[in-house]
């Protein structure tokens, strides 16, 4: 059985303007596997990612034929079952450490706030425990972090800070919101690697929404590439070099290569029927 | 040579401590030609280029422009300008577009005129009538735009590009270095770029120097580059560490 289905997913947003419609009809299935979601900004990606844990507001509307987390119906739920489910079922790793992270706490009081409170643990088995967490996302020297605020630490190390925030309840399936686009071809290394190690020792499912399409290629079991709200390809990530859709196609082909040419790069031709 | 960088270090000072964020790196960037910095996130890239704008403490070396040492002054910000990394945060929220390219021509005392700002737009790509506009009502990309054309306005020779184009999407990537390389091509440009994307800097550059820890690794050319033909190791795992950006065989 999967874990997660989903069908007919659509987010708009009111505006004065008129009705915008960031999702427009997406389904899929997930099972305890990686899935990659790819696309440009604004290509509703992001925007999935939050409709799964019901984080739009209002004026936002979440629409969907059906969407289900493990026999629980997402649309039906009330709010309560809602927040038992984020962060001990699904959490999400945001895109920015920098503004995800709260700049006036220390990054110790952020990790084990939700220990405390979720799971009435004591201070010390919460200090512990988040300890072990910044151990797991392989952080050198975790008490001087715990310590810190986050405008003391590197993109890296804040990254891998909330890698290990969302980790700690032992969710069964994280999405992970470009997680590694802030940092650098070696630092994104690593991070990857602490990513997989996790969903594969704790058999979660894995959402990865990103905008670089090599590194899902190289990462992810399957990827849905996002096209103006809508899934406009889906393939294995063996086989997303080789993708057959035009947008796909001009998404690698814009990519700059070592030893390339040096002329002009191909710029992304858009035709208004991808958008159906 | 136009840029020549000696013996540079920087040290900042952090909690009562010295941090040596450049130590004594030197390379020379020829007129009209492209240089990259390459290295991960703290070996230093940056800080070079803030040095050489006289945005980080200089301990020690000395960086000459055409020959001379420099100095910064109003002088100085007409031969050389940078563009930063994050559009969202280098152009001011509360300027419209046409302040912000004004900005530069007012402080030099310069002719301000409505003709010379739409050109600026033009020149970038941009539809005159964004002059009227504030940053948040373009997207990330217009906004690098907006950032290139400001640096132009003085018409310097020099521009430090410091990760021009990580914040942006690939397709918006290859817009942006497109005309980074048209502008450069059109008004004879020396560019110093930083990227941690080597096909980036493979792209748009003709030397690239590897940085680590501060330290200045390897300088190669772009041809070493391309066929991996480098001799140390931190340079040689950067190159394996980016194998998915190399040509398809």
């Amino acid at each position: 059985m999967s874990l997660l289905s989903v069908k007919n997913l659509r987010v708009s947003f009111d505006t004065e303007t008129g009705r915008v419609e960031a999702v427009r009809g997406v389904s899929f299935s997930l099972g305890r596997e990686r899935l990659g979601i790819v696309g440009e900004s604004g290509s509703g990606k992001t925007m999935t990612g939050r409709a799964l844990l019901r984080l739009i507001r209002p004026p936002g509307q979440i629409a969907a034929d059906e969407m289900r987390f493990d026999g629980i119906d997402l649309l039906q739920a009330s709010e309560k079952t809602m927040r038992s489910l984020r962060g001990p079922r699904i959490s999400m790793v945001m895109q920015d450490p920098k503004y995800s992270l709260n700049p006036v706490m220390r990054v110790g009081a952020q990790l084990t706030e939700g220990l405390r409170l979720r799971d009435r643990l004591s201070k010390p088995a919460a200090y512990a425990k988040a300890l072990e967490a910044l151990i797991a996302v392989q952080i050198r020297d975790p008490e001087r972090v715990m310590q810190a605020y986050p405008h003391e630490l590197s993109g890296g190390m804040g990254q891998r800070v909330m890698i290990a925030m969302m980790l700690i309840p032992n969710p069964d399936l994280l999405i992970a919101d470009e997680p590694t686009s802030a940092l650098d071809v070696t630092v994104q290394a690593e991070v990857l690697k602490i990513l997989d190690d996790l969903v594969r020792a704790r058999g979660m499912g894995l959402i990865f929404i990103s905008h670089d399409l090599r590194l899902v290629a190289r990462f992810c079991d399957r990827v849905l590439v996002m096209y103006k709200g809508k899934i406009v390809e889906e393939l294995a990530a063996k086989d997303l070099l080789q993708a057959k859709h035009p947008y796909t196609q001009g998404l690698l082909n814009c990519l700059p290569r070592i030893g390339g040419p040096r002329s002009m790069l191909p710029s992304l031709e858009r035709d208004a029927s991808w958008a159906g | 040579m136009l840029i020549e960088i000696e013996n540079l270090s920087v040290t900042f000072t952090a909690q009562g401590k010295p941090l040596r964020a450049v130590q004594e790196v030197s390379f020379a960037v020829a007129a009209k030609s492209a240089f990259g910095l390459v290295g991960e996130s703290g070996s230093g890239k940056s800080t070079i280029l803030r040095a050489i704008c006289g945005l980080a403490p200089i301990s020690g070396g000395s960086i000459r422009i055409a020959g001379e040492t420099i100095r910064h002054d109003r002088a100085f910000s007409r031969q050389v300008q940078m563009v930063f990394q994050d559009p969202y945060a280098s152009l001011h929220p509360r300027h419209s577009i046409d302040r912000t390219l004004s900005e530069p021509l007012a402080i030099h005392g310069l002719p301000l005129s409505e003709s010379r700002i739409q050109q600026a737009l033009t020149d970038v790509g941009l539809p005159a009538n964004f002059r009227f506009r504030y940053p948040h009502q373009l997207s990330g990309g217009q906004r690098q735009r907006v950032a290139i054309a400001r640096a132009l306005m003085l018409e310097p020779k020099i521009l430090l590009l410091d990760e021009p184009t990580s914040a942006l999407d690939a397709s918006v990537q290859a817009e942006t270095l497109n005309l980074l390389s048209r502008l450069r091509a059109e008004r004879g440009l020396t560019f110093l770029m930083v990227s941690h994307d080597l096909a980036v800097i493979d792209h748009m550059c003709d030397r690239i120097l590897v940085m680590q820890h501060g330290r200045s690794v390897e300088s190669l050319s772009r041809q070493a580059l391309a066929s991996g033909q480098m001799t140390t190791a931190y340079a040689r795992s950067l190159f394996a560490a980016s194998a998915d950006r190399m040509l398809p065989p």
